[in-house]
């Protein structure tokens, strides 16, 4: 059983970019088709999106789940049942920036919001909360927690965001400051910006007000 | 909604000795707090550097309680 999907975008990246942030799941757990390389066009004129296609597998290869992977979803489906919620709780490959044997349990369901919070506060309580109830097992295991893939649609906008204050630093020499984020947040900002010919980050301020500033090389 | 048999399902996994933690509630018409005890020498393992521990576990309460209407306590005694 599987699902297809199309979807498109300037580039193939951004196409799977949108297409998997769409399903809420990862680049791992979708098989991707090219349909269309799309082009630029000249001038921004005439250019053709990219376009591609998504198969989603409903168990992936990866079916067979490692014991972490067990408990989180165990202790995590109990932890949301005394809460109170009916979700369902999917088994997911983690983004590429969490580490190559973080795991992520997304949460599916009606009207969870008041499970991401505040600019994903209550999302990290409870992926804190979840991760120390599994440190006695699973000392090394690391769990990502997500809510109808929150954190992957908000990590491709800050990706897009990073990309796009860094070409007006670029352009302007003048440095820009983000607003306060996160630290999972600012991270996935300096990553993106790590390898960039021209600009390179900072974070400045402390706790709930660090922010990540873009500054000229 | 069970809220102490929630705090005490979180409290049970984090410390060492699951069979010293208690939850005490106390119920008033406007609020509910929940008096969290565990075994002695752990309460560290509830309340964390700063209170990170302790604060994390309040917003899932929250969380839970949102529906009851209510101002909900959680205290570690």
């Amino acid at each position: 059983m599987s699902q297809a999907n199309e979807f498109s975008g300037k580039t193939v990246d951004e196409a799977i970019d949108k297409g998997v942030a769409e399903l809420g799941v990862t680049r791992d757990a979708v098989t991707i088709e090219i349909v269309r390389e799309g082009s630029r066009g000249i001038l921004g004129l005439g250019g053709e999106d990219a376009r591609v296609r998504l198969t989603r597998a409903e168990s992936s290869p990866a079916a067979t789940h490692s014991e972490a992977e067990t408990d989180a979803h165990t202790l995590l489906a109990e932890l949301l049942r005394r809460m109170g919620i009916r979700a369902h709780i999917e088994i997911l490959p983690a983004a590429e920036s969490e580490g190559p044997d973080a795991f992520a349990l997304n949460i599916a369901g009606d009207d969870l919001g008041t499970l991401i919070g505040r600019r994903g506060e209550t999302l990290r309580d409870l992926e804190y909360v979840l991760r120390l109830m599994l440190a006695p097992k699973h000392q090394a295991a690391k769990v990502v927690v997500d809510v109808e893939g929150y954190r992957v649609r908000r990590e491709r906008m800050l990706r897009e965001l990073a990309k796009r204050m860094a070409e007006r630093v670029e352009v302007s020499h003048q440095p820009i400051t983000l607003e306060a984020m996160p630290p999972n947040e600012r991270r996935i900002v300096h990553l993106t910006l790590r390898d960039h010919p021209f600009v390179k980050t900072n974070s400045i301020g402390e706790g709930e007000h660090r922010r990540v500033m873009i500054l000229r090389k | 909604m069970d809220l102490q048999g929630l705090v005490e399902y979180i409290a049970k996994k984090l410390v060492e000795d699951p069979s010293q933690v208690s939850v005490n509630v106390i119920e008033t018409s406007s609020s509910i707090t929940l008096e969290l005890r565990v075994g002695a020498g752990e309460m560290g393992r509830v309340i964390g550097k700063s209170g990170r521990i302790a604060n994390a576990i309040r917003t899932l309460v929250r969380v839970a309680a949102a529906r009851e209407g209510k101002r909900v306590n959680l205290e570690i005694v």
